[in-house]
């Protein structure tokens, strides 16, 4: 789980270089009309200098691109330049995502400044991603189920607690009207969220979107699943990963029930040291095998920490060259021998 | 990330009172398969006694599980805590035979129904997506806590062999 969430990160950041590369010439185009539209808009000026300054600051070329697409948008230059939104519309999404999940602050206030403007509009762009994350990870929580990270999560909340204005439907439908549309973003966005009222279609939305979340759920617990698209290729997915989960409890059930003549898989929390001193005084004595199998540091990832075990038993562990089954054969003579270990 | 490794020592846990408990009250199979079967059977049960039975899923496999074991008796005692939690008692569940689904969202979802315990017993196919989620968590945490069981018993066989062999 850990790995494939991993992997899905990597990806989606992977591919956000490559649109990074397209985009770098397009900044800089936009970054000369973003000085006219600053000068422009007379209202929001003081706000909008701030986060220019702060934007000059912080040497991110996506924030400044995505915040400068976000102007575009706002300012109604958009007929002009969505030409050049073509390419790079995934690329926002995927912008969002990043900043979303790596730069915090920044959204945050970028967030709140172009609230006090036009912003319904651009807020809702931005929430396109946030809400979907956010309502999904609420979900997670609930369900306890491991999530990439959680200080994530809990932010993101906190910013979407100040979008009090945009319901999480209408910000998704809104969404959706500019993913589907990409040229007359704004004009589109107006209608949907005028369609949105209609008691059927907003029900019917939302059980949609529902299901759909809940794919997306899937996606990012079962590793693997992102590059099928479509009920039947998902759930085939999920039923090979559930068999190859139970199939993997079986084998490893058979493979503790080998290692352990006794039953006794007896488990303490003992500290390293204890572990330590454990495998440095085992004398081959009448001891039962309550096989203190000592539970080792479980380290922040959950996997067993070979390393913090004991430098000593480096050459035993180098040991385990040998396949399991030697292993067992070595086990089932010593417990003919009445196995005291 | 936290809340997975809470689920993982949840799960150590209860799973070391099963073994104990399982162990007290076999008398002690020298059989592998016999071995193998109340490893799981313990396991089992102990990912479904760290969900609580609050989900169907958990509840289902404690009613199975229970049904599997010949010694009864032992079966309510293990599962007295977490039945106390649990509302409805899950009937008992037949797995159905070899089902392989071809064509067809519908096919598929019956096919997750047989796998998911108690998946039968859903009909909304939003709930049983969201139960196959919380089932597939536990059940990667349960593989992943044996895998690092059986390494660190390898470790320790292999340590002790070594000591026998000097």
């Amino acid at each position: 789980m850990l790995e494939g969430l991993v992997s899905q990160e990597s990806l989606s950041l992977n591919s956000m270089d490559m649109s990074v590369l397209e985009r770098l010439k397009w900044v800089q185009q936009q970054q000369q009309q973003l000085q006219q539209v600053v000068s422009q808009s007379s209202n929001n000026s003081p706000e909008l200098l701030q986060i220019l300054q702060f934007h000059g600051s912080n040497n991110d070329e996506l924030l400044q691109s995505s915040f400068s697409q976000f102007q575009m948008l706002g300012s109604g230059f958009g007929p002009n330049y969505n030409m050049g939104f073509g390419p790079p519309h995934e690329a926002m999404d995927e912008c969002i995502s990043r900043t979303s999940s790596c730069h915090m602050e920044p959204v945050d206030t970028i967030e709140v400044l172009l609230k006090t403007g036009e912003e319904n509009r651009v807020i809702a762009l931005k929430n396109k991603r946030k809400p979907e994350v956010k309502t999904r990870e609420e979900e997670k929580t609930e369900k306890k189920i491991k999530i990439e990270a959680e200080t994530e999560s809990s932010m993101k909340g906190k910013s979407n607690m100040r979008n009090t204005e945009t319901s999480s439907d209408t910000s998704k439908e809104t969404s959706k009207g500019a993913s589907e549309n990409q040229k007359l973003d704004y004009i589109h966005v107006r209608a949907r969220r005028g369609q949105a009222t209609d008691r059927h279609s907003l029900a019917e939305r939302a059980r949609r979107e529902k299901i759909s979340k809940k794919m997306k759920y899937l996606q990012d617990i079962v590793p693997g699943c992102n590059k099928v698209t479509g009920k039947a290729g998902m759930l085939d997915e999920i039923i090979n990963y559930v068999q190859c989960l139970q199939r993997q409890v079986e084998f490893l059930s058979m493979k503790l029930a080998v290692l352990n003549p006794e039953l006794e898989l007896a488990v303490e929390d003992v500290s390293v040291k204890q572990f330590q001193a454990y495998f440095t005084n085992v004398v081959a004595s009448k001891q039962s095998i309550m096989v203190d199998v000592p539970l080792f540091p479980l380290d922040q990832q959950g996997s067993l920490d070979l390393s913090a075990i004991n430098p000593n038993q480096t050459t035993s562990i180098e040991a385990p060259s040998a396949s399991w089954e030697t292993q067992s054969q070595s086990l089932y003579n010593t417990s003919s021998l009445g196995f005291q270990y | 990330m936290n809340t997975y490794n809470m689920v993982k020592q949840r799960f150590i846990k209860k799973w070391i009172n099963t073994l104990h408990m399982l162990d007290s009250s076999i008398e002690h199979p020298l059989n592998v398969t016999e071995r193998k079967n109340a490893i799981r059977l313990s396991s089992d049960l102990a990912i479904a006694a760290a969900r609580s039975g609050a989900t169907v899923w958990s509840r289902a496999l404690i009613s199975r599980s229970g049904n599997k074991t010949t010694n009864k008796p032992m079966a309510r005692r293990i599962l007295k805590k977490a039945r106390n939690r649990i509302k409805n008692r899950c009937s008992t569940l037949r797995r159905n035979g070899n089902f392989t689904a071809k064509v067809g969202v519908r096919k598929r979802t019956e096919l997750l129904k047989s796998l998911v315990p108690g998946g039968e017993l859903i009909d909304d196919k939003d709930y049983l997506i969201r139960e196959t989620l919380d089932y597939i968590v536990y059940l990667r945490a349960q593989v992943d806590v044996m895998r690092t069981v059986a390494a660190v018993d390898l470790v320790t066989g292999n340590l002790t062999n070594d000591r026998r062999n000097k």
